[in-house]
């Protein structure tokens, strides 16, 4: 397309769309550097500082602005991730692996994952609670907030895994088949190290999606919160900059996490290229 | 393409070939008990509990529709469902209408791969900052001394700062046009970069002005984007209840705000009329959305 005009309004428009969807972190990370205790979470900026970080942490003397419940929360937040993060992997993996065969009903398994992504939060989350409610189970972030975790992060893990296999050739593994190796030693020995960058980008996706995950946490955890509920428990209440502080931490955190994703990503590529070349020679 | 390989392999692994719905069978049986055990059913019980009998702070398992009764001659309930549509539909186009330039510059304007990948990554970027303080962040954007009426005020377009910004359904449609057109942005651009753009230079050598490529080329085939696209809007919003409690100030109450509102004080079986009106919202205006575009035909 070539309408040089055009193109150019366009581009100043993609322009102005990035400054939208950037504003408002840019906005809450200046002012999370607002004085403290005194400044409150506007413009103009009345000093620059770092106290509600401090505040965060517990290193600044008490003032009538209670610090954020994150310490515990974060630690069960993270532990719910890696806990989605494994079951997810290995339920999306060996069901991406059934699905290389046709076989009869698989539409309806295909849909059956797949709807755990679209359904939203808020209706799993209250039917969980329901029935936790009906046969008297307590509700824990371990129990019934993790089940339902998996069920949103499990497709993603599911999908990501699809793509990797279609664009696998099978001929590797039924070479090792017919060379007397069991099954399950060729899946750990050809089938996995060609498809670990799925299995990656799978894992990152269960990880954040859980990290992140509020809507069904709010309905199925019981008392003790995790690091979303804690944020939503500032939303009815006053918001000072100490909010603002951590969300520009918890954006640095999933930063990190992307950064160590892209490195092990890059260096199983080039495992894998140095594996070819390796063949080839 | 798992069919071809299946063929292709019959000849010399017969042998495998027989084992495998066996071993499909156990491959897939722990996915499928998970989403049958903590899906289906949640969503089936929510359907039976709303036609049990609510107490005062306990529900028994009486069957009764004195909860849907309550429900539909209720002006709160039944507001709060205008509402929800109200909202969701001004969301759908909102974010439509922000997206879509912006995907037709990144899926058929940048012909450098680099740049179009670096583009599109820049709006995913996003979803890497916790849903709650990117809603949150609207706050000191939008607020009586927020960034937008500073700025406004410095320019000199406006000498008062505007109130109706923070706190009301405008900050909430703000706020989910944010967060939501993303989704529509991905679906219309991976649309648009399918596109011949052969088809696009034979029209213009033709003499085809851009309007006229756009309205007989470029607008019918992305329409299968627009859906996709149109499909998770509306799933997120029609779920939603952070945003508009975080900037609403409580005026804007959705049906997930009151789903849970009835949950904390303990009134599960109109919660559960609230959960399953919301589901038949969303069964509608999806089945409705796919009837627009055959999507199996189109991808």
């Amino acid at each position: 397309m070539q309408a040089s005009g055009t193109k150019l309004a366009l581009g100043i428009y993609t322009a102005l769309f990035l400054v939208f969807l950037y504003g408002p972190m840019v906005v809450l990370a200046i002012l999370s550097f607002q004085t403290g205790p005194e400044g409150g979470p506007q413009f103009p900026i009345i000093e620059w500082s770092i106290y509600w970080y401090k505040h965060l942490f517990g290193m600044t003397p008490p003032t009538r602005i209670a610090p954020l419940p994150i310490e515990e929360a974060l630690v069960r937040s993270l532990v719910l991730a890696v806990m989605t993060m494994i079951v997810s992997t290995v339920l999306g993996v060996t069901s991406a692996q059934a699905f290389r065969k046709k076989f009869t009903g698989s539409g309806f398994a295909f849909y059956l994952i797949v709807l755990g992504m679209m359904v939203p939060g808020v209706l799993v989350g209250l039917g969980m609670a329901l029935i936790a409610n009906a046969l008297g189970i307590d509700r824990h972030w371990w129990g019934t907030t993790f089940v339902l975790h998996v069920v949103y992060t499990y497709p993603f893990a599911f999908l990501v895994m699809l793509a990797i296999l279609n664009r696998f050739d099978q001929s590797v593994e039924e070479a090792s088949w017919s060379l007397g190796v069991s099954p399950v030693k060729t899946f750990r020995k050809v089938t996995f190290p060609l498809i670990f960058p799925g299995v990656l980008s799978a894992m990152l996706f269960a990880f954040t999606l859980s990290y992140d995950e509020f809507s069904r946490t709010l309905f199925a955890s019981g008392r003790d919160l995790t690091l979303p509920l804690a944020i939503y428990g500032t939303f009815s209440v006053e918001v000072h900059p100490n909010v603002f502080a951590f969300g520009v931490l918890t954006t640095l955190f999933s930063f990190a996490l992307l950064g160590t994703y892209a490195v092990l990503m890059m260096l199983s590529i080039r495992r894998a290229r140095r594996v070819a070349i390796q063949e080839e020679a | 393409m798992a069919m071809t390989a299946a063929t292709a392999e019959a000849a010399s692994a017969d042998r495998s070939a027989k084992k495998m719905p066996d071993r499909t069978f156990w491959l897939l049986a722990p996915g499928v008990i998970w989403m049958v055990l903590f899906l289906v059913v949640p969503i089936l019980m929510m359907v039976y509990v709303s036609f049990w009998t609510q107490t005062t702070f306990a529900i028994t398992p009486t069957l009764t529709i004195k909860s849907w009764v309550t429900f539909f001659s209720s002006d709160t309930y039944l507001s709060a469902l205008w509402t929800t549509i109200r909202i969701w539909l001004i969301v759908l186009a909102a974010t439509l209408i922000v997206g879509y330039p912006a995907a037709l510059f990144v899926g058929l304007f940048v012909r450098n791969k680099t740049l179009q990948t670096v583009l599109l990554v820049l709006c995913v970027i996003p979803f890497w900052t916790s849903f709650l303080i990117r809603v949150l962040a609207w706050r000191p954007m939008l607020g009586k001394e927020g960034a937008i009426n500073l700025i406004l005020q410095g320019v000199g377009l406006i000498n008062k700062p505007i109130e109706v910004l923070l706190f009301s359904e405008l900050s909430v449609i703000i706020g989910m046009t944010q967060i939501y057109c993303v989704f529509m942005v991905g679906p219309i651009a991976f649309m648009m970069g399918r596109i011949d753009q052969s088809v696009i230079e034979a029209a213009q050598d033709l003499g085809a002005g851009f309007w006229r490529i756009f309205r007989t080329i470029i607008l019918p085939l992305s329409m299968p984007g627009v859906v996709v696209g149109a499909i998770f809007v509306s799933v997120m919003v029609l779920g939603e209840f952070a945003t508009s409690a975080a900037l609403s100030g409580r005026k804007v109450n959705l049906l997930g705000n009151i789903i849970v509102t009835q949950v904390g004080s303990l009134k599960w079986a109109f919660a559960a009329v609230a959960g399953v009106i919301l589901t038949i919202l969303m069964g509608i205006v999806v089945a409705a959305l796919l009837r627009v575009v055959d999507l199996r035909k189109e991808l």
